[in-house]
């Protein structure tokens, strides 16, 4: 359960960090009371699709068929994350960066107008806050603890929130690659954990396999790294 | 709804790397070498991600 909660926590903080730049940038034209109603709207929508979400797997009866959605969703997550994460490390892509991000945001026509602001924060949040989602249901359903993974995601937005709040410009200095590279690691090990044993494999060391699993990730992971750079 | 839909699944590479994994396992797990899919699966998924991080 730790480990689902520590994966959940930092996959929120990358993400809300990135919306934090999104709404900064809005705040910034049409003010902070229209941009912070953007936002609100687009947590409410995703608090509706997380009780949404885990009321329709918590209907699916079978455990197996359960599992197996969500591993396969896992690994596709885990997979993605830990694919660009890779290429970033190795230097095939430039790292992200929110000081770019947000200069950009300021750069669009349509941030000085009203209406489209609040559009561009709300599908902005709404956007990011996806992939929170998609982690909170699929991690707390299969764990029997969606309150808690909702709650370490509300976590992560208090301290975004408390960090923007002091900094008042965009968090460029949260280590995004190392979080996304450890995250899909994380979500990768639970995701092939989750397939296999609803399709009736049986785990050497049971729950410890996880950890062998992650460890394993890590290692390979750095290995590509270090082979894609040379 | 797009956004929704690329959040779930990946684009369309992503989601048929891991499907043929996930199929390379199930094979594995059908054969005399079924111990072995345990180990199958993450290496597959690893040089999936690599493929990934390439292309």
């Amino acid at each position: 359960m730790i480990g689902a909660l520590a994966a959940t926590y930092l996959t929120a903080t990358v993400e809300w960090v990135e919306a934090y730049t999104i709404v900064l940038a809005v705040a910034l034209s049409i003010g902070w009371r229209r941009a912070l109603t953007a936002a609100l709207a687009a947590i409410a929508v995703l608090a509706i699709l997380t009780s949404a979400g885990s009321f329709f797997l918590l209907r699916i009866g079978n455990l197996a068929v359960l599992q197996f959605l969500i591993g396969f969703f896992l690994i596709l997550f885990g997979m993605r994350w830990l694919g660009k994460a890779i290429a970033r490390g190795a230097g095939l892509k430039s790292l992200h960066d929110e000081d770019a991000e947000f200069a950009s945001l300021r750069a669009l026509p349509e941030i000085n107008e009203a209406r489209a602001a609040w559009a561009i924060a709300f599908n902005g949040v709404l956007l990011e806050g996806l992939e929170v989602w998609l982690i909170v249901v699929a991690l707390g359903v299969q764990t029997h603890h969606t309150i808690a993974a909702a709650a370490a995601a509300l976590a992560a937005l208090i301290v975004v929130i408390l960090a923007g709040f002091f900094l008042r410009k965009p968090l460029a200095r949260v280590p995004e690659n190392t979080i996304k590279f450890t995250v899909g690691c994380g979500i990768l090990a639970f995701g092939t954990f989750w397939v296999m044993q609803s399709l009736g494999y049986i785990w050497p060391f049971q729950d410890a396999a996880l950890l062998l699993l992650f460890a394993f990730n890590i290692a390979g992971g750095l290995a590509i790294t270090a082979l894609y750079k040379t | 709804m797009r956004g929704f839909i690329k959040t779930l699944f990946g684009d369309k590479r992503n989601f048929f790397v891991a499907a043929i994994c996930i199929l390379a396992a199930v094979i594995v797990l059908h054969t005399p070498a079924a111990p072995l899919a345990g180990i199958a699966l993450p290496v597959l998924l690893l040089c999936g991600a690599a493929y990934l991080a390439k292309h």
